[in-house]
């Protein structure tokens, strides 16, 4: 349907017999496809080969992180070994959102707000836990009072990074409810809200060892994190209908 | 009870939804993962039953009272200017947003009083588990006072302008404020009251 | 600001809007922050670096919940004061006789200093985290912690300096900021610069509990923030006008 509907100025909106031109531009659309094949690759780094998302229980003792540490060396060498070779994906998914959002009405300060945010929270919200977890499996010996530290610092980071993407998620609501392009539709921004209230519930994971306020409980990690999962599949549908909308002949951003 | 008033005025077959689509996207799923939450509320609250009892009690439920009364109140002031807007009273509404409004930030300092008499008697959010749920329960609630503060200055701003006062905007703005007027009934009863 | 009824609509006018949106984080933020930063207890006064390490698990251990209140208020809140310095890049942007470059340094610049920021408070969190923890362990969580709080200035002096240049730069008939604020910004950022030795000194005033390194750097800052919002209200204001936005 938007194929057709959006593919520039054709003639006459009737559907032809060639194949529908894709709508859009063609370097929008490869960026775009980066973006669910990195957030898969993120899955299955963080879920599968870390086993950072669920994360290991902060109620434990310090063998028991020593041991978490030993048993899952390989996996956590791989994953986040890849992950930092791959980590420009999220630079990339961040840039085509700050590219759509240039597109809207409402200037620019606010596109920087949200790219500036994210790419402030990279570090501490997802690579310090990998290297955490890298410095924490590189040497098997290592005290495991050490180990412990590596273990509080990483995850305590990673679910605790609340700050940067709070101001991410509130430029982008701003700018979505501000514009007048229909970039992006409305409920997107109010999605977007849902994200900053799992942010104020996550504030308790560095008070909280155990239960639902705790950095792996049912309302700080994972409630959050389905929230986020819902947010990440409506962002990259609104993401395609921006990209489908978009006349292939629009002039480039200034 | 607004719904009907609205259906029944519109002139033709179709039923009128309040506001705009989006809006009633926020105000569903708000209200599906604040369900969550009361639902692991409860879970907990049964696993540890003489904790959460316990502590209960050192509520004030009287505070929580004038509370719910201050946004039911709130409420009421909101759902009348929607009518009064819909009527084209628009000076007539912009005052009873006012009143909403004046009532939301009422509702936040008696909050804060609340909380800071709790803190000076012991109980913060370390305290135990009961007490982590209340402070985060009221906490992101009083965050979503505060956003509909926003909201409704929003629907200010647009009763002003004699140009707009569009009733679509005043509506999108009542359900949120009554969504988050059922979201503290519903935390009032469960967290204070709830024996 | 008034904005006109005709202007409501227009791109422009939500340009202004959100540039003032982002402004107005500040006071609001700001006073926030200020609140979190006048709580915390080791900051009245600054913790020492010649405290031992029993000392410092001592302080975690007997203030954790005023360490909690401050950080995680740091935590949440201390990036709400970005948008305001995009505000600057926004402003930059508009200057009519450079080529903006200046702009798109300051940018990468305000976002490389912010993520130090964003790091420092996770270490005073950890280190309030496990009351058990080896002493040893709480002082070198305690050390990163003020380390990477007070000394990190050099993203922030080379904004400041690229302001200035803009400013210097924007020569036209209708300059976007009064000169005086590229004086005042060099001015700030030599007052922060000296910070860097809270890296390296354990005792004086470039210590990081000492004056030069922890009043000094911080008043600026402080001072910086609360000036520019002042000035960019005031630069809006002109921009809206010229816009025909307002009146």
């Amino acid at each position: 349907m938007s194929g057709v509907v959006a593919a520039g100025p054709t003639p006459t909106g009737l559907v032809s017999s060639e194949p529908a031109t894709r709508a859009g531009k063609r370097d929008v659309w490869i960026v775009f496809w980066i973006v669910p094949a990195f957030y898969t690759a993120f899955g299955i780094i963080f879920v599968a080969l870390t086993r950072v998302m669920p994360p290991p229980r902060p109620d434990v003792t310090t063998d028991q992180m020593a041991h978490f540490f030993h048993a899952h060396t390989a996996t956590i060498q791989i994953g986040f070994g890849v992950l930092i070779l791959i980590v420009g994906g999220a630079g990339v998914a961040n840039g085509i959102v700050l590219y759509h959002m240039k597109r809207m009405s409402v200037g620019s300060v606010l596109a920087y707000a949200y790219m500036g945010s994210l790419a402030i929270g990279t570090l501490p919200g997802c690579l310090l836990v990998g290297f955490c977890f890298l410095t924490a499996v590189y040497r098997p010996d290592r005290d495991p009072r050490l180990l412990a530290l590596l273990y509080d610092l990483g995850l305590l980071s990673y679910v605790g990074s609340l700050g940067c993407f709070t101001t991410a998620w509130f430029a982008l609501a701003i700018a979505i409810l501000y514009d007048k392009n229909q970039i992006f539709p409305k409920w997107l921004a109010y999605i977007t809200i849902w994200q900053i209230v799992t942010e104020i519930m996550a504030v308790p994971v560095f008070v909280s060892k155990a239960g639902p306020f705790a950095w792996n409980g049912s309302i700080a990690f994972w409630e959050g994190t389905v929230i986020f999962g819902v947010w990440l599949v409506c962002l990259i549908v609104c993401l395609k209908k921006a990209n489908e909308c978009q006349p292939a002949d629009e002039a480039p951003l200034p | 009870m607004t719904n009907t008033v609205a259906a029944a005025e519109s002139d033709s077959r179709m039923v009128h939804m309040p506001g705009d689509g989006a809006m009633w996207v926020m105000v569903i799923g708000d209200l599906i993962i604040f369900g969550a939450y009361f639902i692991i509320f409860m879970v907990h609250r049964a696993m540890r039953p003489g904790v959460f009892l316990a502590s209960q009690q050192h509520l004030n439920i009287t505070i929580g009272v004038v509370n719910t009364l201050v946004l039911l109140a709130s409420s009421w002031f909101i759902a009348r200017s929607v009518q009064c807007t819909r009527a084209g009273e628009g000076d007539r509404a912009l005052r009873l947003t006012y009143l909403g409004g004046l009532c939301g930030v009422l509702f936040i300092g008696i909050k804060a009083y609340e909380w800071s008499a709790k803190i000076a008697e012991g109980y913060a959010l370390s305290g135990n588990e009961f007490f982590m749920f209340y402070y985060m329960l009221t906490g992101v609630h009083v965050f979503h006072v505060g956003l509909g503060l926003v909201i409704l200055g929003v629907v200010v701003r647009e009763l002003r302008n004699p140009r707009r006062r569009r009733v679509s905007m005043v509506e999108s703005g009542a359900t949120y404020w009554h969504m988050v007027d059922l979201l503290w009934v519903v935390i009032f009863a469960l967290v204070y009251v709830m024996r | 600001m008034q904005i006109l009824a005709e202007a409501e609509d227009l791109p422009k006018t939500a340009n202004i809007k959100t540039q003032l949106i982002s402004l107005w984080s500040v006071p609001v933020f700001g006073l926030i922050l200020l609140i979190a930063f006048v709580a915390f207890p080791g900051f009245f006064p600054p913790m020492s670096p010649e405290m031992t390490a029993d000392q410092v698990a001592a302080f975690y251990r007997d203030h954790t919940a005023m360490v909690w209140f401050s950080m995680i208020t740091f935590n949440i809140c201390g990036i709400m004061l970005l948008p305001m310095f995009m505000v600057i890049v926004v402003q930059m942007k508009r200057m009519g006789t450079q080529s903006h470059v200046f702009a798109y340094c300051y940018l990468t610049a305000a976002v490389s200093g912010a993520t130090l920021f964003a790091l420092s408070d996770i270490f005073y969190l950890v280190a309030a985290f496990r009351p058990d923890r080896s002493p040893e362990l709480v002082q070198l969580l305690n050390d990163m912690a003020w380390m990477i709080f007070i000394a990190p200035v050099g993203a922030f002096v080379a904004m400041n300096l690229l302001l200035a240049a803009a400013i210097y730069f924007d020569s036209g008939p209708n300059p976007v900021f009064p000169r005086w604020v590229g004086h005042y910004a060099v001015a700030t950022a030599l007052a922060m610069a000296p910070a860097v030795g809270a890296a390296i000194f354990k005792t004086g005033p470039l210590a990081w509990n000492g004056v030069v390194s922890f009043w000094v750097r911080n008043g600026a800052f402080a001072l910086f923030v609360v000036v520019m919002f002042f000035v960019l209200r005031a630069v809006l204001q002109r921009q809206a006008v010229e816009d025909g936005v307002a009146q």
